[in-house]
């Protein structure tokens, strides 16, 4: 018999029994769905993660050092230092933060931090930023004209932070995109004046945006997607010359700074470098130092998500079994109730072969269809949870989708072929004689 | 010698001491174009008997020559092609394929045989005509008759054109006006040289047969004419 007859026979066969046929799709289609959407779930996760890591600045290292007696050498020493790397080090800056939340004021517009200040402050890898007190109040950082480059912003408008501006000390600021935004509307914040506590800051320029403006509502906690919370924050952000810390902060050193190295290979080497060289000019008993990256935590967070991945797999690979058992179940309760079927294609011909193939096609094309639909399920599903929980158009990838699919109808063709063996071997005159 | 079997024996459980010997050493010999009409009581061991001429079944012992070859230890694949190719079956129970149509029950066969679609369209059609049944194609089994879904077994049986027709109690289920109907069709095919071997236990439909095998406790009693089995 040829195969083209065989499929005919067998979707002959489901369409007569409709119910039955969609009962066992229906095992098939849940199990499916769910791996394709607990996977693309996981992988969504990954993505939503690598989108705030390249936010945030990559191949960068944050150090902390501090002194008890305040000297500012470290800063220098450190600054030396990394000249002393320029074949693996590119960018060095001071990663300065003002604690105290000052006003900031631009003509009619005020932005001061809300009285119940709810949050403290969210640490996502080392870098601080303000979720607590009024939205729109944003981060004001100290740093020198490579802070920029080290944390990944570029300028959309005007210029950067010069070496003379933080050499000088020159009262002048580069605005976030979402803070300039804020702050001047449509105006060209260029060379106008905002006050900060009541000190003349004059804006040089403006920061590109890092998350998307258009999708980022005025609020940004109303976003779903706490990334795009975090990475919409980044654009809330005022940059000062590092020098300017004798204004505030109590005229504290700065005690953080940011490296970034040439490329991720250099990561550890560097780290390695910083941690003995902070040990050297560093008296434990009288500082402290700290040298970390987000890499090498994101490496660590990669390792968490992909045994999330794992075990989710694991959830859905279980899901596809029980159907798959189910289909078993079926195709054996279909052999037993055409045992009588079967007997008679014998008795006019039918070789054993024959009858295995028709069976093991049956069971295929059941398992082929209800994959076909479980991919239509899992698709839909993945497009909603990629929208609920990212923000995003999340879409299967088509490697998870091909091995889905292969996945159910070989289950198909496994668990078909139990039944259809034993079918098969049924004396035709026994098979004759069921009822 | 169109069949020829020696010494057959069907015997279920042997050796224990529910042992039932459904045939007790068979010898029979059919001729081509015979019409053949196998007779006796329920439980006698004719249904066994044609199951065994049929190759449905596998004889305990004993030798079976089907047109001068051996088929006694024929395999599973063997005995299928002589079944599609050799015997057509009319059963009690019609046993057509529920979900299939007229035509697709008769097309069966000829699946299973390999032959091409547009032979099969000319081969089913003639043989549904030749039972009359040619304007019921498209009707499934439970949308006709029992007199006519045994017209379309009929026609599925004579589908392949096989020399031999083996029909087990073909007109139990039927009244007597169908039943003699289809008795008439497997007259007409025997006049046309195809042989029929027929079971039952009805010794007016027997009595229409050449040759009657009288069989009792697995034994052939008697065989001949209907004057020498004394119907």
């Amino acid at each position: 018999m040829k195969i083209g007859q065989a499929v005919k026979m067998a979707a002959k066969s489901i369409f007569a029994n409709k119910a039955r046929s969609a009962l066992t799709m229906l095992g098939i289609i849940i199990g499916l769905a769910a791996v394709i959407v607990l996977v693309s779930y996981a992988q969504g996760q990954n993505l939503a993660m690598e989108k705030l890591y390249s936010s945030m600045g990559t191949n960068k290292i944050t150090v902390y050092a501090y002194t008890w007696n305040g000297s500012n050498n470290v800063s220098q020493a450190l600054y030396d230092y990394c000249l002393n790397l320029s074949d693996q080090v590119v960018g060095f800056s001071p990663n300065g933060n003002v604690y105290s939340q000052p006003t900031i004021k631009y003509g009619s517009k005020t932005l001061a931090p809300a009285s119940h200040s709810s949050g403290g402050a969210v640490i996502v890898g080392g870098t601080a930023m303000s979720t607590g007190g009024e939205n729109n109040y944003p981060s004001i950082y100290l740093g020198n004209e490579q802070y920029g480059m080290c944390n990944d912003y570029t300028i959309a408008n005007g210029r950067d932070l010069s070496y003379l501006d933080v050499k000088n000390g020159n009262q002048v600021c580069v605005l976030g995109a979402a803070t300039a935004e804020y702050l001047f509307n449509f105006a060209n914040p260029i060379d106008q004046t905002i006050t900060i506590n009541g000190l003349p800051f004059r804006v040089v320029g403006v920061y590109a945006y890092k998350g998307d403006p258009s999708s980022a509502p005025a609020n940004p906690e109303d976003t779903n997607s706490w990334v795009d919370q975090v990475i919409s924050q980044m654009d809330q952000m005022i940059l000062l010359p590092s020098t300017m810390t004798r204004y505030f902060n109590n005229n504290q050193p700065i005690d953080q700074y940011v490296v970034k190295v040439r490329s991720s290979e250099d990561l550890r080497p560097v780290i390695t470098s910083l941690k003995t060289f902070l040990s050297g000019i560093i008296d434990p008993n009288s500082g402290s130092f700290g040298v970390n990256s987000d890499d090498v935590y994101k490496e660590q967070q990669g390792d968490a998500t992909a045994m999330q991945q794992r075990f989710l797999g694991g959830i859905a690979a279980i899901s596809l079994l029980v159907g798959g058992i189910g289909i078993m179940n079926i195709m054996l309760v279909t052999v037993t109730e055409r045992t009588r079927e079967i007997g008679i294609r014998k008795a006019i011909g039918a070789e054993r072969s024959s009858i295995i193939v028709q069976f093991l096609i049956e069971a295929a094309m059941i398992c082929g269809i209800g994959g076909l639909f479980g991919i239509g399920v899992g698709y839909v599903g993945t497009l909603i949870l990629g929208k609920l929980s990212f923000n995003t158009i999340l879409i299967p990838s088509p490697g998870i989708t091909a091995g889905a699919a292969l996945i159910s109808v070989a289950l198909g063709v496994i668990f078909g072929m139990y039944p259809a063996i034993k079918a098969s071997g049924l004396q035709p005159v026994v098979a004759l004689r069921a009822d | 010698m169109l069949i020829e079997i020696k010494d057959i024996y069907k015997i279920y459980n042997e050796g224990k001491e529910s042992e039932v010997r459904a045939l007790d050493g068979v010898s029979l010999q059919i001729d081509q174009g015979e019409f053949v009409a196998i007779i006796g009581a329920s439980g006698s061991g004719k249904s066994t008997l044609m199951n065994i001429l049929g190759c449905l079944d596998i004889a305990t012992y004993g030798t079976y020559i089907l047109n001068g070859t051996d088929v006694t230890d024929r395999s599973d694949r063997q005995l299928a092609h002589i079944r599609n190719r050799e015997i057509g079956f009319i059963f009690q129970g019609y046993n057509l394929i529920p979900a299939l149509t007229a035509y697709e029950n008769v097309e069966l066969p000829l699946i299973y045989q390999g032959v091409s679609i547009f032979q099969r369209e000319e081969m089913v059609l003639h043989a549904l005509e030749r039972v009359g049944m040619a304007d019921r194609w498209k009707h499934k089994p439970s949308e006709m008759s029992g007199g006519q879904q045994q017209r379309v077994a009929i026609a599925r049986a004579i589908a392949t054109r096989p020399p031999i027709i083996m029909a087990d109690e073909p007109t139990g289920a039927l009244d007597s006006k169908t039943g003699r109907h289809v008795l008439e069709i497997l007259h007409a095919l025997n006049q046309e040289g195809t042989t029929i071997i027929l079971i039952t236990h009805d010794n007016g439909i027997a009595a229409t047969a050449r040759r009657i095998v009288r069989i009792s406790d697995g034994r052939i009693v008697a065989d001949g004419t209907r004057e020498e089995v004394g119907l």
